[in-house]
């Protein structure tokens, strides 16, 4: 099939993944009437009469953000796992290996604790604080390896990440020891959901997303050399360290951002990846751009299914995607070693 | 087939006192040599004693002690698309996690004159000059095969297509007979010969079999214990016995004895 065909096919499951997800719930809804109400919304035109007015609130104000936000973080997800497995020529590697999860559980988790809101972000300072905590583990994790191996090896970075989550892991299980009061928000935010998102969510971390997936979209040459090993991408011209630092940097902006929103989720930034590699073939003018596009759109799925499996509860997404992400990695995986 | 102005150059490439290492250690030391345009040098030694640090140190990716200049440029001074231009090293096979196409593989190569928007389709030059590299080493027929569906040996010859892509002066190769068999070997070495001679350009490798380093070479750098043990044109460096000592053994007194064996054979 040509390239063009399988893109094409890709955009249109996207559109419809998003459509179902916004018409099924509680209230099923025609995904034409669907159409009209975001039609009318968008170009605020007035709608036909037969739409009752809480239709168009639970697709405008609950459904549609929540939907919108699932796709962004899980694509997020995928083109940040994508950047690290080539990054770190490793296929296993990603956001979480260097301790982004980790590092943004720890300053969520105190916020949760404490309480404690910044003045100008309010409702926006848990995630602000994840995010930056994030970036500051995947900082303190990489500045560290390049102390202690000045040719930045991909092995010692992985190594020192690994370190560095579990060290910091532990202090996230002392932290929900002894919060016992705030137990059940700890564990939600670490296990991830995408409840009671608003537009106001989308417009913050849509721009961050596409300002990262774009940047990295931008050395996709180089992520492509970057998978031969980094002796032979500096042979050919790679300023191997600057790039390695820029791409490490975005990658872990991306999924620091996508996980302060909503929690940690894992498996995406695994798999996502590896199914576009299969579809779409190894080059990162295609991996990225589809990446986005797949992880986005099986977020969506899981969140669908996370809220609609079991009638008026709710299960967290996180669990989702690694019930359904695990045996389907361990699939790619032993697959792999099979052909070699 | 491989376009070339450049004139003839006495220095090439010129080595002065370099030493080098890892994690401060060094593991070659004080090594000098040049080497003029069109001319192969073969680095040979028993394991260990330094020939792919020496390699390493020449295509700019371990930090040294001394110089290297090329052209009469110091590599110090010069940027990494720059040192690429110049040099180019082809791989050694490792573990391919992520499969291209042959010809995604050996374009990758024109990564250096290929700068700009990532939605533009790479130019008809650089096409055109990927399908001769690949017609050079006869895989253009494979072009749209995964590298990871090719045999060792062909992905040997994917990677000397990707060097050859990068157009540089001169080419470093680590054993890269490794994976090929007595016909490709040959084949290789014939096309490298022809590739420097032809050209002007240089070719730089490290090799385990004598044979193969003494039908490349032009000049050869016998190493010991990361010391240079002896330089000159090959049948000096056979002449002088060099070889016996460096290996603790009579190298060649062995290959006498084996060819009588062959002769024996056909009698």
């Amino acid at each position: 099939m040509k390239t063009g065909v399988k893109i094409l096919i890709s955009i249109i499951i996207c559109i419809i993944v998003l459509v179902l997800a916004v018409g099924i719930g509680s209230v099923y809804i025609e995904p034409f009437d669907i159409l009209k109400i975001i039609y009318s919304n968008i170009f605020n035109k007035p709608l036909t009469q037969d739409i009752e007015a809480n239709l168009v609130s639970i697709i405008w104000k609950i459904r549609l953000p929540r939907a919108l936000i699932a796709f962004i973080v899980g694509g997020a997800l995928a083109v940040s796992g994508s950047v690290m497995q080539s990054v770190l020529k490793n296929p296993l590697a990603s956001s979480y290996t260097l301790g982004v999860s980790s590092g943004a559980s720890v300053g969520a988790g105190l916020v949760i604790i404490t309480g404690f809101t910044i003045p100008l972000l309010g409702k926006f300072t848990l995630p602000f604080i994840g995010l930056l905590s994030g970036l500051i583990a995947v900082y303190l994790a990489i500045s560290f390896s390049a102390k202690i191996d000045k040719n930045m090896e991909n092995n010692t970075i992985i190594l020192i990440g690994m370190v560095f989550s579990l060290f910091i892991n532990a202090l996230i299980t002392l932290m929900t020891a002894l919060s016992r009061e705030n137990i059940e928000r700890l564990t939600f935010w670490q296990m991830g959901s995408f409840s009671l998102k608003e537009w106001s969510d989308v417009m913050i971390l849509f721009p961050i997303v596409v300002i990262c997936v774009i940047s990295l979209m931008r050395f996709s040459k180089e992520l492509d050399i970057m998978t031969f090993g980094e002796e032979q991408a500096l042979t050919m011209g790679v300023e191997m360290k600057k790039v390695k630092w820029i791409l490490l940097g975005l990658s872990a902006a991306l999924t620091g951002s996508a996980i302060a929103f909503v929690g940690v989720i894992g498996f995406i930034d695994l798999i996502a990846p590896h199914v576009v590699r299969r579809i779409f073939g190894s080059s990162h003018r295609l991996v990225i751009p589809m990446s986005m596009l797949f992880g986005g759109a099986f977020m969506v799925v899981c969140d669908l299914i996370a809220r609609t499996i079991i009638p008026l509860s709710e299960l967290p997404v996180g669990a989702v995607t690694a019930i359904i992400g695990a045996p389907f990695f361990a699939y790619v995986y032993f697959d792999k070693r099979k052909v070699r | 087939m491989f376009i070339s102005i450049k004139g003839r150059l006495d220095k090439m490439i010129e080595l002065k006192n370099v030493t080098a290492g890892y994690n401060g250690i060094d593991v070659i030391n004080d090594i000098s040599l040049e080497l003029a345009e069109g001319n192969n040098l073969c680095i040979l030694g028993p394991n260990g004693c330094g020939k792919t640090t020496l390699l390493k140190a020449i295509a700019g990716i371990i930090p040294v002690k001394g110089d290297i200049l090329i052209d009469g440029k110091s590599i110090k001074k010069m940027k990494r698309h720059e040192i690429a231009k110049k040099i180019a090293v082809m791989s050694q096979i490792s573990t391919i996690y992520f499969s291209y196409t042959v010809f995604e593989t050996v374009l990758l190569g024109r990564y250096l004159y290929m700068k700009g928007n990532i939605f533009k389709e790479p130019s008809e030059y650089d096409k055109a000059y990927v399908e001769k590299c690949l017609e050079a080493v006869g895989l253009l027929k494979l072009k749209n095969k995964q590298i990871n569906t090719l045999s060792g040996g062909q992905i040997q010859r994917v990677f000397l297509a990707r060097t050859l892509a990068q157009e540089p002066s001169i080419i470093l190769l680590d054993e890269p007979t490794n994976h090929l068999d007595l016909r490709y070997q040959k084949e290789l070495i014939d096309h490298l010969n022809k590739w420097s001679k032809e050209e002007g350009h240089s070719v730089i490798g490290v090799f385990h079999d004598i044979n193969l380093a003494m039908e490349l070479a032009d000049s050869i750098l016998v190493l010991d214990s990361g010391r240079c043990a002896g330089f000159g044109k090959p049948e000096e460096i056979i002449a002088n016995n060099l070889l016996n000592k460096v290996y603790r053994m009579d190298i060649v007194g062995y290959m006498i004895d084996s060819l009588k064996q062959w002769k024996s054979f056909q009698s």
